[in-house]
């Protein structure tokens, strides 16, 4: 018996059982590899791919007739900081995106509060809702019309004050990235109040029951309990409408299609402009790059404090 | 007076007075929530009285004033249908949609079991691989694409575009699906490997039907993506033959358009038709798949 229990424990069997389930292991995971195929190929081919190419354009010097074959170093970045079409351009993204978390976050917020407990709650939600439905090249096409001379926010303004206004809002450079962004807020911030109003209702009544007996104004009650429970979701909408807010393309193109300096409206449009209308293609990919580089870390740095702020609160 | 904070019925019934103050106002409160919601859906009626309208009605009535009759939005549908080639591109944005969305789903499906349900050395590098494809902003992909496809002859194709819509919907249903196979308990499939079903058989067959809901939300999440899409097919595919809608209805609206807003809104409605509806019909599943993209 003992000598039987050691030849089973012995070095040379444990090898061969840990072998057999790596085999095992193996030819699990050969099987395996069939099932993840289709969408590691089309994820390295279609997004990966272009990815690493795209930085590797952006050090090239872009020849009318030669191609993209002559490195240019760090040329088209150093343009960057030279061209004001850039600074501008990158000045206009983050008031977007300032912009783009801010007010749907306190508008939608407030909206959240005052449906939380009145009848036709849901009727209000979906009303509200309903911008999010249409599609963003939709919504930039009637908001263009809102927004002409002749328009909606226009007449509304002359019946209001009596006088005649045609003031053309995105031709201005003072009022087109603000009416963009109004627009932003008019469609996404159904999607933002749906997400808040899901985090109110997770919240436990007790300790706000608790609060109010005890004599804590509304105010309070909201600051110490229904903001640090709600914080999580306010992360959460917050890196949805970053993200937004760095890559919007659609409302500015169609919105701001005659704006003269449309180009400087944010980096995505500039961008654009420069490859696909200016034809400079390695100069649109440094951009790009200094894009992405901009939303990469935006996006860890948020990741990081959802991570303190999730852990705080188990 | 002295309170006895100790009685039940003394407590219990001031929190039923409080309860019913509240409600009272929020009774109240419902009156600058529908002057808000007036305020809010005023685009949405200037939508719906511009495609009544005709060009010269439009010029001569004020923008929110009621039309003639409903008899215009007929001549407005057939002259945004020719002028754009609507029909054409609805049906091809309906078909990248549907057939992309069909598929990146099944894909990303396909993966998730691979990663959760069997061995997989490596799975976790797997995952961060594909989870990269969410990283980037679009603007990164343009460029290259633009000349990969010129040089592969993917340029102004519907499959090529299709390729696209795919490879670009894998990633998030991926990350969603994952964490819902991973919560089906491993007994389902381990007994039906016992009965000796093939693995695709038990990946079509237990897993799939167990978590269908999260995949009916996700397929509808990236059908409306697709739909919604104008970045990728004004650059990859703006030919008459394969352009999507959304690059239509942008070719009808601009500076150097000559028609009247009541025909370029009457386009904008008509490109919104499907998400709308499939929004109506599905709303139980498009929530759940809004709260999908938070977690």
């Amino acid at each position: 018996m003992v000598t039987a229990a050691s030849t089973l424990l012995s070095p040379a069997v444990l090898k061969e059982a840990r072998r057999r389930e790596r085999r095992a292991a193996w030819a699990q995971t050969r099987i395996a590899w069939l099932f993840i195929a289709p969408a590691v190929i089309m994820v390295t081919v279609f997004l990966l791919t272009p990815v690493v190419f795209n930085v590797i354009l952006s050090f090239t010097k872009w020849q009318k007739f030669t191609g993209l074959d002559q490195f240019a170093g760090f040329n088209n970045y150093a343009r960057l900081f030279r061209v004001p079409y850039f600074s501008e351009a990158l000045g206009n993204t983050a008031v977007w995106v300032v912009g783009a978390v801010i007010f749907p976050l306190a508008v939608g917020l407030g909206l959240a509060l005052l449906l939380r407990n009145i009848p036709f709650q849901e009727t209000f939600k979906s009303l509200f809702f309903l911008p999010r439905v249409l599609a963003p090249t939709a919504v930039g096409a009637i908001w263009y019309y809102v927004y002409a001379p002749h328009g909606v926010l226009n007449s509304a303004v002359s019946n209001l004050t009596g006088t005649p206004f045609d003031f053309g809002w995105l031709y201005s450079s003072a009022t087109v990235s603000g009416s963009v962004i109004f627009t932003f807020v008019w469609q996404t911030l159904g999607i933002t109040m749906v997400l808040l109003l899901l985090g109110l209702a997770a919240i436990p009544k007790d300790p706000i029951e608790a609060a109010r007996v005890d004599g804590a104004s509304s105010g309070q009650i909201f600051r110490h309990i229904i903001w640090p429970l709600l914080l999580p979701t306010v992360l959460v909408v917050t890196i949805l409408n970053v993200a937004a807010g760095f890559t919007t393309f659609d409302l500015l193109w169609v919105m701001a299609g005659d704006y003269p300096g449309k180009r400087t409206l944010s980096l995505a449009v500039y961008m654009y402009y420069e490859s696909f209308s200016n034809g400079a293609w390695a100069y649109g990919s440094a951009v790009a790059v200094v894009l992405g580089a901009m939303v990469i870390l935006v996006s860890a740095l948020l990741a990081l404090v959802q991570s303190r702020v999730t852990k705080n609160i188990r | 007076m002295a309170v006895d904070i100790t009685d039940r019925q003394f407590i219990s019934g001031l929190i039923e007075k409080e309860r019913k103050a509240q409600r009272v106002g929020g009774r109240w409160l419902v009156v600058p929530i529908i002057v808000l919601a007036i305020a809010y859906l005023t685009p949405l009626y200037y939508l719906f009285v511009t495609v009544f309208k005709t060009s010269t009605e439009y010029a001569r009535k004020g923008v929110l004033e009621l039309p003639d009759s409903l008899g215009p939005i007929i001549d407005n549908t057939i002259q945004a249908w020719t002028i754009a080639h609507l029909g054409e591109a609805a049906l091809n944005s309906f078909s990248y949609a549907l057939v992309g969305g069909v598929l990146a789903v099944a894909f990303a499906a396909a993966a998730a079991y691979g990663m959760t349900r069997l061995t997989l050395i490596g799975a976790n590098g797997w995952f961060m691989l594909i989870f990269t494809g969410t990283l980037f902003p679009f603007q990164m992909y343009l460029v290259p694409l633009l000349f990969g496809y010129q040089r592969l002859g993917l340029i102004n194709s519907w499959f090529g575009m299709l390729l696209l819509y795919v490879a670009i919907c894998i990633p998030f249903p991926l990350l969603v699906l994952r964490n819902s196979f991973a919560s089906i308990t491993k007994e389902v499939d381990e007994a039906a490997r016992i009965e000796g079903a093939s693995e695709w058989r038990v990946f079509v067959s237990m897993i799939v039907p167990n978590a269908i809901g999260p995949m009916i939300a996700l397929f509808l999440l990236q059908f409306t993506f697709i739909w919604n899409d104008l970045l990728f097919s004004s650059i990859l595919a703006n030919g008459i033959e394969v352009r999507s809608i959304m690059v239509a209805l942008q070719s009808l609206q601009g500076t150097y358009s000559t028609l009247g807003p009541n025909v370029v809104i009457t386009a904008a409605l008509i490109s919104s038709i499907p998400t709308v509806l499939l929004f109506i019909a599905l709303r139980k599943y498009f929530m759940a798949g809004l709260q999908l993209g938070t977690k």
